[in-house]
């Protein structure tokens, strides 16, 4: 039961992420690979706020998303939008330079050292022999209430309706006045803003440390793609299977007779959600399109 | 001297490996972004199995095996997936094998790496190394070129364009793909074989993140698909990358400074190049 709720929360950590990239990645059809830095640069920032600075937790926090925001948008202005209308393909590979680039501001800036936004012990409550902190709860149920908020405004409003046109057809949506360039830049910046709060999340209930960026994007986007690519609720429950593959890897006594380290534990999941492309390789909710 | 010599055989070891990418990210348009992967494989299995049996040519036939199956298994992936899914399980297997590299201490040695890898009995200084590896690199180019303007390269750079239409008249999209991550396999065991004599050392910092930015970037800088122009970039590049050593800056300003540069590089290029790297499809 200890497992379950670690891959919740964990894989409340993912979700929050693959579910903005997801929508992204629907309307755009483009990855952006420096979003673990992006993440990063949101914890880090609420950490220098909150650690350094002396504001207080909420307005560090707010800050720190409003940080992720502008990162993002800047992102998207030098490594996508010059280059995503040239080819779909582009933005991978620019995203990848992107991403070296604030590897090295992270590292320059924040130095390489962990560091940890509320540091010192966690309030740990029991229940039935299941241990969690009021901080891993609060991450739980922060991530239902955005990705429920989400959910709503995607299926239930107007702007919903304007970003799923955008999504089926483009040019038709365009045609009857919704404005796609810009929905473009909002859902690219949601998708950092989202990120920076999976960082901070990080920052609070772990710490932050330069080298989980690269981990933290592929694992988002193995959900991504294993889900169906652009399939919101399919990265989400992704997200999570993966995250509880992750626990049952490293938690459970295998045969009773050894644990598998836990330097292991990514490296399972990613090849278990590659065995599971190779039999379906659109992905579970993704439909299938033929190659030569 | 000593400087000049060590950066030619640098960039003459290093070569094998990126012309080899060429062909599959700049010639081919795959968006294969595990390269390091395949030289993860070939030089911990090359290595040990020379080491453990204290045999030379055991070694290098078991790094051929091991690098022809990964290469494999890395085209298998490919022909299952859509071309941007396949680019980001790439780095998931490159991450993945460096992952059970660093965690398999009792083969590997983890994040200590393998240390005191033997030479062949005639590299020894810095010259022979240099001599050697350029040789290499010639014999390289010359069966590079024989393949690019053959009729495999002709039958890549069709599918590269218009995959279905290179299909329709009866290129076999497998095989050309098969070949050329095979051909990435070779170059980077012929690269890793080299290089780790040189250094006497196999670590997993060899196989990081940033070497698969310099790969993309002397691809990406020489012209995608051109043989002669990423040999070009490869020599300007590998000069500014050992260059910058000699900044007078701390070690913890030099290594994110490097990434920054390299950034900056790369998306500079890409920018530049964006119309070669990925054309817009031709139509009648």
């Amino acid at each position: 039961m200890q497992l379950l709720v670690n891959a919740l929360i964990a894989g409340s950590l993912a979700a929050l992420i693959a579910g903005g990239l997801a929508v992204v990645y629907g309307v755009l059809g483009v990855f952006n690979l420096a979003l673990g830095q992006l993440a990063l640069i949101g914890g880090y920032t609420t950490w220098w706020l909150y650690q350094v600075l002396h504001l207080p937790l909420g307005l560090s926090i707010i800050l720190g998303l409003a940080c992720g925001a502008l990162v993002t948008w800047v992102t998207f202005e030098i490594a996508v939008r010059p280059f995503f209308k040239h080819h779909r393909f582009l933005p991978l590979v620019t995203t990848i330079a992107w991403s070296m680039i604030l590897d090295g501001l992270i590292l320059l800036v924040f130095e390489e050292r962990p560091r940890s936004i509320l540091p010192g012990l966690k309030h740990i409550y029991e229940f039935s022999g299941i241990r969690i902190s009021l901080e891993q709860g609060l991450l739980i149920l922060a991530t239902l209430v955005i990705l429920l908020s989400f959910a709503y405004v995607f299926h239930r409003t107007s702007l919903g309706r304007r970003i799923r046109a955008v999504v089926q057809h483009e040019h038709a949506a365009l045609s009857l006045g919704v404005p796609a360039g810009l929905l473009h830049g909002f859902l690219f910046v949601l998708s950092g803003v989202f990120a920076a709060a999976g960082g901070i999340f990080i920052g609070i209930d772990q710490s932050l440390t330069p080298t989980l960026a690269f981990p933290l994007t592929i694992k988002a986007y193995a959900a991504i793609i294993a889900g169906g690519k652009g399939n919101l609720w399919g990265a989400i429950l992704f997200a999570y299977v993966i995250a509880l593959l992750e626990q049952l890897l490293v938690g459970v006594h295998w045969f009773g007779a050894f644990y598998v380290p836990a330097g292991y534990q990514q490296t399972v999941a990613l090849l278990f959600i590659i065995v599971i492309l190779l039999i379906k390789p659109a992905g579970f909710f993704g439909n299938s399109s033929r190659t030569a | 001297m000593t400087f000049l010599l060590h950066v030619i055989a640098i960039t003459a070891m290093s070569a094998p490996h990126i012309l080899g990418y060429n062909l599959i990210l700049g010639k081919g348009k795959i968006l294969h972004f595990g390269p390091l992967g395949t030289s993860i494989i070939a030089s911990y299995v090359t290595f040990l199995v020379t080491m453990t049996f204290s045999n030379y040519f055991l070694g290098l036939l078991a790094g051929l095996v091991a690098v022809v199956a990964v290469s494999s298994l890395f085209a298998w992936i490919s022909f299952r997936m859509e071309p941007d899914g396949f680019g980001v399980m790439s780095i998931a297997m490159h991450l993945s094998f460096l992952a059970v590299v660093l965690n398999w201490h009792s083969v590997t040695r983890g994040a200590l790496g393998i240390p005191r890898v033997p030479r062949f009995p005639f590299l020894e200084t810095p010259a022979d190394f240099a001599l050697f590896a350029v040789v290499i690199v010639v014999l390289w180019i010359a069966f590079l070129w024989v393949l690019d303007r053959g009729s495999y390269g002709r039958k890549l750079a069709a599918l590269s364009e218009q995959e279905w239409q290179a299909k329709s008249l009866g290129i076999d999209r497998r095989t050309v793909h098969w070949v050329a991550f095979v051909v990435v396999g070779l170059g980077a065991l012929l690269t890793n074989i080299q290089f780790h004599q040189y250094i006497f050392l196999v670590h997993p910092n060899d196989f990081n993140f940033a070497y698969l930015i310099f790969m993309i970037m002397v691809v990406v800088a020489g012209k995608p698909g051109s043989i002669f122009g990423c040999v070009l970039s490869l020599i300007l590049l590998s000069f500014l990358r050992e260059g910058i050593r000699f900044l007078p800056l701390d070690a913890d300003v030099l290594g994110p400074l490097r990434l920054i540069i390299f950034g900056v590089i790369l998306l500079g290029v890409v920018y530049w190049r964006r119309d070669v790297l990925f054309p817009k499809p031709r139509s009648i």
